[in-house]
């Protein structure tokens, strides 16, 4: 068998081979040139803005991926994803400011990958917590559960009772230093973006696994069919649950690792729009994949920065273009989550596999 | 790095204008249409998108020109008094524009409105960062405060519109300024002038403690910031403390908190958010029958309360840091006549203090700027020791407590005018001096809180 192209039909022997990650020397050598870009290339080109640019697509795959979890492979609707990201943001920066870490921890830098690790373990138990509704409801009372996740836990728990812990005011600053990563302080834009895109490949790659396994398996039949699910022997409750915590810790390290970015938070950096805004990313990006989670991040992130460059050389004639690009930004959202249910429901993911098709077949397209 | 930079845009450019038109066509075209006359129209639309994205890419300012980047709020939770600044901002740089600039060099404004999101506001600081802009004008406590360890290590001047308190400590926050007193002084003041002026006129006095509440949003870092100041100052000057009321800055009915004061039956009630919820407030105390007085921090006090409150503003007291709209002090009349030139569609009688404290915060990075620019050197941390903290007692107008920052203290003055609302207008009342009066406190204690 080839080893550079899969020939036409399944010739798989085994279910590694139909399982395998790398295929063909083709597909590992695109792998190493996405590495190479990843880690190399976009370092290299990409200045202080771009990478921040860069750090804020990731920040979205982070929390969208929790969400696409939920809705795209589980059925769940969730519109209350933003209160996980804001528990992990908070078990993390209270750790690292409160928790009194033996010195050597700090010292070999490692209080904030566990910080990180801890948080995600937190938020993953409260969505749990709010996950235990979906045993019960579907639909549109689950929608009103996970919204009451978002108010409970960012606009009366963490508003008004972790916010006060140590008295210092609502915004919880970090001081420069208090971020490290083994013996690297993360406090530039660069040290983020690579942090960022090692964690999202990680929870990328981690996703992938588990959507393979047993669990994976019973989450898309719980999403197909509920009931012929269980009749098939799965657990749904169960499953659900564990869809639940796994987006939460997944919500949970986003949260965590946003820190790292902003150097303070406050309970205003999760409102209930973002909960809103990951769920229209998955819709652009396409229910039901993990490319889509990355195209909708790029899209969504990508496409308004662009727009807003478009708009500045035209800022000396039109001033007021500048100041009214929000209501430009919001109103793209909204147009393009419109645009994509009308012209392609699928998603950005649906058009990259068509793309994918074209040139895998080309150039006898039968 | 450029030359990749630059062959880059112009691959997508003319990928852009290859592949683009044929996008562009099936999507905005019907059929029918003939292939040429498609072909003119997606070069309409795609070469002059491609161009702005091009231009837009390479944006920077003229050799000329110094940049400022600008943070505004005109949507957002704090757009009630953030859309008067936003308009004093622009008119204030073409001032300073009219007037030649930074020592001949002309200001490049490039304002932003965040609706009051701090993300937004992140972006939009790697944004100016990427502009190459010499300071930034900037807004909200929250985006502020979180910006402002970054805004250090990058040495950025930051002249922002939030007056915190912790902004004012040049050991934390070097690079965070502003043209007026700060919220914990404009508190401390406030309790202060009503603890002197109505409270030996009450009843009660010298019978019982007087007692004193807070209502503000607990989530907004700008309400919040001030609220160890001012019960710090409660408890030294004797005050009974009740507990604080969650009223949100989009507030337009507050019976419930107002119900929960009436439980503990305030003497003295502290607003810390902007007018609207203020009003909305001060109204339903009215309504309800509370019976206490009430403060309010700057931003919630300007000559939209006793037009929204009515009656019910009557007596209300409020600290201000500059002089209010059309008030007859030196350069006011440059701020409304560039309000009518700017902005003739906004009557005069529109016009709100918050223009006038955007006008002070860049009268004040000018002056900074063209003492940096004197000393032949444009960096932040020129502009910061050559230009902000070279100021001893400089004198900006507009009724403006004259400014010196030093190396060890960013506040401005140690005494804030505090006025009261009486006949539907706003009127002088005291100016408490809480440097003369607490000065070893004022000194070591207060700074930076």
């Amino acid at each position: 068998m080839s080893t550079t192209w899969l020939p036409c039909g399944d010739y798989h022997q085994s279910y590694q081979e139909d399982h395998g990650w790398f295929q063909t020397r083709f597909l590992k050598g695109k792998m190493i040139l996405l590495a190479l870009c990843l880690f190399v290339l976009i370092p290299l080109v990409a200045d202080s803005y771009w990478l921040s640019v860069c750090n804020t697509v990731g920040y979205t795959i982070l929390g969208a991926l929790g969400v696409q979890l939920l809705i795209g492979f589980c059925g769940q609707v969730t519109l209350g994803h933003a209160a996980f990201l804001a528990v992990g943001a908070y078990t993390s920066t209270l750790l690292i400011l409160e928790f009194p870490w033996p010195g050597f921890l700090v010292n070999w830098g490692l209080a904030y990958p566990l910080s990180i690790v801890i948080a995600a373990v937190v938020a993953g138990v409260w969505s749990v917590l709010f996950g235990l509704p979906s045993a019960k409801v579907k639909g549109f009372y689950l929608i009103l559960t996970t919204m009451a996740a978002q108010f409970i836990t960012v606009d009366f728990i963490i508003t008004q009772y972790v916010a006060q812990i140590g008295g210092r005011g609502q915004a919880f600053s970090l001081p420069p230093g208090t971020i490290r990563v083994g013996p690297w302080v993360i406090d530039s834009d660069l040290k983020v973006y690579y942090m960022m895109t090692i964690l999202v490949i990680l929870c990328i790659v981690g996703m992938a696994n588990l959507l393979r396994s047993r669990a994976g398996r019973a989450w898309v039949a719980i999403r197909d069919n509920d009931i012929s699910a269980e009749v098939m022997g799965i657990n749904v409750v169960q499953y659900k649950l564990l869809a639940f915590f796994v987006a939460g810790f997944i919500g949970g390290l986003a949260g965590a690792f946003w820190i790292s970015n902003l150097a303070a938070i406050s309970p205003e950096h999760f409102p209930w729009f973002w909960s809103l805004w990951l769920v229209g990313v998955i819709l652009i990006g396409g229910v039901g994949s993990l490319h889509g989670t990355v195209f909708g991040s790029l899209f969504m992130v990508l496409v308004l920065e662009i727009l807003q460059l478009a708009i500045m050389p035209l800022a000396d004639t039109y001033p007021k273009l500048l100041m009214d690009f929000l209501f430009i930004k919001e109103a793209t959202f909204g147009l393009a989550i419109c645009a994509f249910m009308i012209f392609e429901p699928n998603g950005l993911a649906y058009r990259w596999w068509q793309i994918k098709n074209y040139f895998n077949l080309w150039p006898f397209s039968y | 790095m450029v030359f990749i930079q630059k062959r880059l845009c112009r691959r997508i450019s003319e990928w852009t204008l290859d592949n683009g038109k044929h996008l562009v066509c099936s999507l905005i075209f019907k059929r029918g249409y003939t292939m040429k006359v498609r072909n003119m129209r997606a070069k309409l639309f795609v070469v002059p998108f491609t161009i702005l994205i091009l231009a837009g890419f390479s944006g920077v300012a003229g050799a000329a020109e110094i940049i400022i980047g600008a943070l505004n709020d005109t949507t957002g939770a704090t757009s009630d008094v953030g859309k008067d600044y936003a308009l004093g901002i622009s008119e204030a740089i073409n001032y300073v524009n009219d007037q030649g600039g930074i020592n001949g060099k002309k200001i490049k404004l490039y304002q932003f409105d965040y609706g009051y999101r701090i993300p937004e506001a992140l972006t939009k600081y790697k944004l100016f960062q990427r502009l190459k802009v010499a300071a930034v004008l900037g807004w909200g406590t929250g985006d502020t405060e979180a910006l402002s360890p970054t805004v250090t290590k990058d040495k950025m001047p930051y002249v922002s519109a939030s007056y915190s308190g912790h902004l004012t400590d040049p050991k934390k926050t070097p690079y965070n300024l502003f043209a007026a007193t700060d919220y914990s002084t404009n508190a401390r003041a406030a309790i202060t002038a009503w603890f002197d002026e109505k409270w030996p006129k009450h009843p009660d006095y010298g019978k019982r403690k007087p007692r004193f509440q807070c209502s503000y949003m607990f989530a907004s870092a700008y309400c919040s910031a001030p609220i160890k100041a001012i019960k710090d100052q409660a408890q030294l000057l004797g005050f009974e403390i009740g507990p604080d009321q969650d009223t949100s800055l989009l507030a337009i009915d507050t019976k419930s908190q107002v119900l929960a004061m009436k439980e503990f039956k305030p003497d003295l009630v502290w607003h810390g958010n902007t007018t609207m919820s203020v009003a909305a407030t001060v109204r339903d105390a009215y309504a309800l029958g509370l019976g206490a007085d009430h403060i309010v921090n700057n931003w919630g006090f300007d000559e939209n309360l006793p037009l929204l409150a009515g009656k019910a503003a009557e007596g209300v007291m409020g600290a201000s840091v500059c002089a209010f709209y059309g008030e007859e002090v030196p350069v006011m009349d440059k701020v409304v006549e560039y309000g009518k030139k700017y902005n003739p569609g906004v009557p005069r009688e529109k016009r709100l203090v918050r223009t006038v404290q955007a006008w002070a915060n860049v009268l004040a990075l000018w002056e900074a700027l063209n003492r940096a620019d004197k000393a032949g050197d444009l960096s932040g941390e020129s502009i910061l020791k050559n230009g902000f903290e070279s100021f001893q007692n400089v004198d900006i107008g507009l009724r403006v407590p004259p400014l010196t920052y030093t190396a060890g203290d960013h506040r401005v003055a140690g005494k804030v005018p505090i006025y009261e609302i009486v006949d539907g207008k706003i009127t002088h009342l005291a100016t408490p001096d809480l440097k003369g009066r607490w000065p070893d406190k004022w000194a070591t204690e207060w700074l930076g809180w």
